[in-house]
């Protein structure tokens, strides 16, 4: 037991002990609350110290074989020290595609960082790579810290990092006060937590600043997630005749003009004050003829027009409008209608009755009936059953959950309140992945509005029905949106799955019936009791029905988060709504459903979304990223990035899932790098059917989907590959770099290239070093004559 | 109820896994992870068998018959799933389970064994050894070119050990005249399987170099519970000889822990199975996940360990050291 306290150990370690009793003493000392007391450690310390895990042991049932077992499983925790600041690469499937690997190698080369080390020398940085920060539109992604920086190049790392430490210098000043007494109409912000990434808090902020320098009175109101993630940050200003005007993509300097724009200052003086000055701006500057408000109505929103035009919104209904903890107005707008309507019929069968005529299929990626899982946990005649909503979402590529639990917190609690009536539940968990921090604080002060209203707790609006909802936020472990290992880390252990029957349906959570749903299928429920199943029947194709919420991004135009009815094409999705490929390159395939889902080629896209279509396919709803991929992506690079991803995230119980995808892995490594042979390819299909077919649970199953499918539909690219050529030049190991005669000697790459692989030549054709080039690319982006390509080493 | 496996009927009692009704009425299913009467989960797939009513692959050993189910435990497909579960399994067990210089002894001599009694001070027994495996034993093998030496694993370290050297040491010291009665040696037999160990990585040598200090400086890379190691007696039985799939691990190789005084652990020869795991109170427990997960001890929860494990274990990962193959 090393103290690793320098100056007076003795007295530090004390304190240290009593910080970890405090904890104790809050949160308990059964087994069960192992997860919830670690983070509570981790949030005190940054880290688990060997110290005050001692006293856990000391204090606690927690003995040390349960501790190794959950403190190693879960990503979350951390056994030393990191540095001052945390920078997380998002390695998403989105931000894989736009470079995040080569942004993740920047980093580590600007800051000088040791071969394995993941903190730099000075303790001012750590590094991480992250499975998906949620902001897939504006990959590639990194998070420092709280702030989230949006479409991050590899050469621009400096820039970032520069940034970063001026703004912790200025230590933000207190934000302006926000008790602006409404006079004229409002304006509304989305304030999700991408909208957050790409600026929308200094919007925010510019907007106080500006209205209290025009002297306009005007009701800003932060709303949800808007979805056109590409337009943001987007706001609308709402005028007192209910007219909306739409400004997407607005800068800070552009707000004052906006504000002048729509609203009178209130004195005669500021008046006059504010068109001189105006005036004189206008013809001093000309970044005034390009605000935003100059362009043309169809400039500025037929691109959302568009994009919206295609949506039919259920989960996300309100969207643009309703503010997330505004309990008042999510009542006014037919919020809790459903939920009453159930209390006062006080029949339970009719509303499992209604969930199964609705057709609705469960969203987390099965696809199985709702109303079947609702009617089995309904049946037990056991006392206690448990409602739990999966929120776990893991897939790199999604974040559709994250967005309806910061959006509409109520609305999800609102169709767990109805699944736990049916069902005769009296406890409600709320599962949040703890990497989605806005979402846990949405929901727990959503949760508090609703118990002050009578909505959650004891006898709910006047029945004899009594539920209470918790929060439990999970600890990084993709593997627990498995239904079995989310139950497994509830109750303190690791996050192995269960063999299934019994399913948890029958036996639990602490062995009861336990209905797991996920956060999306319980978005639906209280549009279905509201309107009638009969009318969500009408939505969607024979079987599978409502709509269908998907993070579109990747190689599309417009990406963002969208709502759609089941039975419309992916061409749909893509061209109409999505605006079609990015840069004008050709569509090659769309990868649908993360590590369990597969790629669908182009020409097969005229497939409509469902389930069973889908499946059919060899890909999988799963829970609905969809990343849209062109002619420059390669499809084996693609298959090795989603497995590389499952095989970090394999629990490690049996052994097709823990050996088998590594042993998958390690073949396309091969493939990728121009070493295999013909015979391989044919090995990782026998192994992968196996891999699909023996594994214990979910994960294992559909692991291998991304390997079959591009193997289905793409297999001359795995063919070219082991004939050693990557046609996209993404397999870093098959290509190099050469310069062509058309350079002028401008030096420009020679200056950008961070490992010093292109002497410095001016007037001269330069030459790139093939042994020290690292292929980070920053030298074609550099080049203005298009000098340098990318070249198959066997050629 | 009843449940039918291979198209007979077979008449199921109280509580009975496919695994054990299939046993019970005479049919031949592997497995690993499973032991009679101890907890466990499902986790090698050793025991698979097929559902035909749905086409499933499942594990027998945790799964209880339902109605409707029609288990064929034989079929190609089921045999295929097998082989390739103890193929994954080989191709993440960096371990000899004979010794190179034993395999290639042209008199058989068991030197491994040998140079384990010399380690301990037990000339006689050494000398026994010698004394079965020479005609004359006083001269040793001074005039053979000593395969042993070359196909010894320390040599990839730093230096080969002595073995023609260490022969002549034990029979200089040994008083008692050479007995015609000497142990019976056994043989290898080349229809077993035998994995290797292949090459150590950088690491693994400087460690090995650092710890492995005996007399002899001999690895003893022969592994003590080949005998009772289901993982071999199967991957015989399959007829693998060795893994079509690249080696490698995460676990660390050749390391030995002493758990009490003659249990012994070796991480590197765990298949994760999880009985030790799921049959201790705060004793064995997991570390890490997927492919880099293992199982460890900690040291302060070695005294909750008892001889009793050495059983549990399906391979020569925790072996009792008196209990070796060869007594």
């Amino acid at each position: 037991m090393a103290c690793h306290c320098e100056n007076n150990p003795i007295e530090t370690q004390e304190a240290m002990i009593a910080r970890v009793d405090a904890l104790i003493d809050r949160i308990g000392t059964s087994r069960q609350i192992i997860i919830p007391l670690l983070q509570a450690l981790q949030e005190e310390f940054s880290y688990l110290p060997s110290e005050a895990v001692e006293r856990i042991y000391e204090r606690t049932e927690i003995d040390r074989a349960q501790l190794i077992s959950v403190s190693t499983f879960y990503s979350q925790f951390r056994h030393i020290p990191y540095g001052k600041h945390l920078i997380k690469v998002c390695t998403g499937t989105a931000c894989h595609v736009k470079g995040a690997g080569n942004v993740y190698d920047s980093f580590r080369r600007e800051l000088k960082m040791e071969d394995d080390s993941i903190t730099t020398a000075d303790q001012l940085f750590s590094i991480e790579k992250i499975a998906c920060l949620g902001c897939c539109t504006l990959a590639p992604v990194v998070q420092i810290d709280e702030k989230i920086y949006g479409h991050v190049l590899p050469g621009k790392v400096n820039e970032v990092i520069e940034d970063f430490l001026a703004q912790i210098e200025k230590k933000e000043q207190a934000s302006a006060p926000n008790a602006l007494r409404q006079v004229a109409g409002e304006i509304r912000l989305g304030m999700g937590s991408c909208c957050q990434a790409s600026g929308s808090a200094d919007i925010l902020k510019e907007l106080h600043t500006a209205s209290a320098e025009l002297g306009i009175e005007v009701n800003i109101k932060s709303v949800g997630c808007v979805g056109v993630c590409n337009k943001v940050p987007l706001i609308d200003v709402v005028l007192p005749d209910g007219t909306v005007t739409r400004y997407p993509n607005v800068k800070a300097a552009e707000i004052k003009e906006i504000l002048y724009h729509h609203f009178q200052p209130a004195g005669r003086l500021k008046q006059l004050k504010n068109k001189l000055f105006n005036q004189i701006d206008t013809f001093h500057t000309d970044t005034t003829w390009e605000n935003v408000i100059w362009k043309t109505e169809a400039e500025r929103t037929g691109v959302i027009d568009r994009f919206l035009s295609g949506q039919k919104h259920i989960s996300t209904e309100g969207y643009g409008f309703l503010a997330p903890l505004n309990l008042e107005e999510y009542t006014e707008s037919g919020g809790f209608e459903g939920l009453k309507k159930v209390l006062a019929s006080g029949n339970r069968q009719e509303v499992i009755e209604s969930i199964l005529s609705s057709g609705i299929r469960g969203r987390g990626g099965g696809g199985f009936t709702t109303g079947k899982k609702w009617e089995i946990v309904a049946a037990s005649e056991k006392e206690e059953k448990y409602v739990i909503c999966n929120g776990d979402e893991g897939d790199p590529g999604a974040f559709m959950d994250r967005m309806m639990l910061e959006s509409y917190p109520f609305r999800i609690i609102e169709g767990m309140l109805i699944a736990g009536y049916a069902v005769g539940a009296d406890k409600g968990i709320f599962y949040v992945r703890a990497e989605y921090p806005l979402a846990v604080v949405r929901i727990r002060t959503a949760i508090e509005l609703c118990r002050a209203q009578n909505l959650i707790g004891e006898d709910i609006a006047g029945s004899d029905f009594s539920f209470d909802i918790s929060i439990f936020e999970g600890a990084g472990a993709f593997v627990c949106g498995e239904e079995t290992a989310l139950i497994a880390s509830i109750e303190g252990e690791r996050g192995f799955p269960k063999q299934r029957p019994p399913y948890p349906a029958i036996e639990g959570l602490y062995g009861k019936p336990t209905l797991v749903n996920n956060v999306e299928t319980l978005s639906q429920i209280p549009y279905i009791l509201r309107n009638g199943a009969d009318y969500y029947n009408r939505i969607g194709t024979d079987h599978s029905k409502g709509t269908k919420v998907f993070a579109l991004a990747g190689k599309v135009r417009h990406g963002g988060l969208i709502e759609v009815p089941m039975g419309v094409t992916l061409n749909q999705i893509i061209h109409e709504i999505g605006g079609g490929v990015e840069g004008g390159e050709q569509l090659k395939a769309v990868q649908i459903g993360g590590p369990s889902g597969g790629c669908i080629p182009a020409h097969l896209c005229d497939v409509q979304v469902d389930f069973d279509a889908f499946n059919q396919m060899g890909a999988m709803m799963g829970s609905g990223g969809l990343v849209v991929l062109s002619e420059s992506d390669c499809m084996v690079d693609m298959a090795r990035y989603f497995l590389s991803f499952t095989c970090e995230q394999s629990c490690g119980k049996c052994t097709f899932c823990r050996v088998g995808i590594r042993r998958m892995l390690d073949i396309l490594d091969k493939i990728c790098s121009g070493k295999a042979v013909m015979e391989d390819i044919d090995k990782l299909e026998e192994l992968a059917l196996n891999v699909k077919k023996s594994s214990l649970c979910g994960l294992g199953k559909t692991a291998p989907n991304p390997v079959l499918t591009t193997l289905k539909y793409f297999r001359h690219e795995y063919e070219e590959h082991v004939n050693g050529r990557c046609k996209t030049g993404t397999c870093k190991e098959m290509v190099k770099f050469v310069v062509t005669e058309d350079c002028i000697g401008c030096t420009k790459c020679a200056k950008a290239c961070p490992v010093e692989a292109i002497p410095y030549a001016p007037y001269e054709v330069h030459t790139i070093n093939v042994e020290d080039c690292v292929l980070c690319g920053l030298c074609i982006d550099e080049c203005k004559y298009n000098a340098i390509q990318k070249v198959s080493i066997c050629n | 109820m009843q449940l039918t496996i291979n198209n007979t009927a077979v008449e199921i009692r109280e509580g009975e896994t496919i695994l054990e009704a299939a046993r019970r009425v005479g049919y031949t299913i592997p497995s690993l992870c499973y032991a009679p009467g101890a907890r466990h989960k499902s986790s090698c797939m050793v025991c698979a068998v097929r559902n035909t009513a749905n086409g499933q692959i499942i594990p027998s050993c945790t799964t209880y018959p339902t109605d409707g189910m029609q288990i064929d435990t034989e079929n190609e497909e089921v045999k295929l799933v097998r082989t390739l579960s103890l193929e994954l399994l080989l191709s993440d067990h960096k371990a000899d389970c004979e010794a190179p210089c034993s395999m290639v002894c042209p008199k058989g001599l068991d030197v491994e064994r040998m140079l384990a009694y010399y380690d301990t001070g037990e000339m006689e027994k050494a000398h026994l050894l010698i004394a079965a495996a020479f005609a004359l034993p006083e001269v040793g093998c001074t005039d053979c070119k000593a395969p042993c030496e070359k196909a010894c694993r320390r040599g990839s370290i730093d230096q080969a050990v002595a073995i023609r050297e260490i022969i002549q040491d034990v029979i200089a010291r040994s008083t008692e005249t050479p007995g015609q009665e000497g142990q019976p040696i056994p043989k290898n037999d080349k229809n077993q399987y035998y994995s290797r160990l292949g090459r150590f990585t950088a690491k693994e040598k400087e460690r090995l170099k650092e710890t492995v200090t005996t007399p002899s400086r001999c690895l003893h890379c022969a592994c003590a519970g080949r005998t009772d190691c289901k993982l071999r007696r199967y991957a015989t039985a399959e007829g693998i000889k060795r893994p079509r799939y690249e080696a490698s691990t995460a676990l660390p190789v050749m390391e030995k822990q002493q758990i009490s005084e003659h249990l012994w652990f070796e991480p590197a020869k765990c298949i994760r199975c999880g009985l030790c795991v799921y049959n201790s109170t705060n004793g064995f427990t997991f570390q890490d996940r997927g492919f880099g997960m293992q199982v460890v001890l900690p040291e302060a929860n070695r005294s909750h360990i008892g001889d009793e494990f050495a059983a549990l274990c399906p391979t020569g990962a925790i072996y009792l050291k008196e209990n070796e193959s060869w007594k």
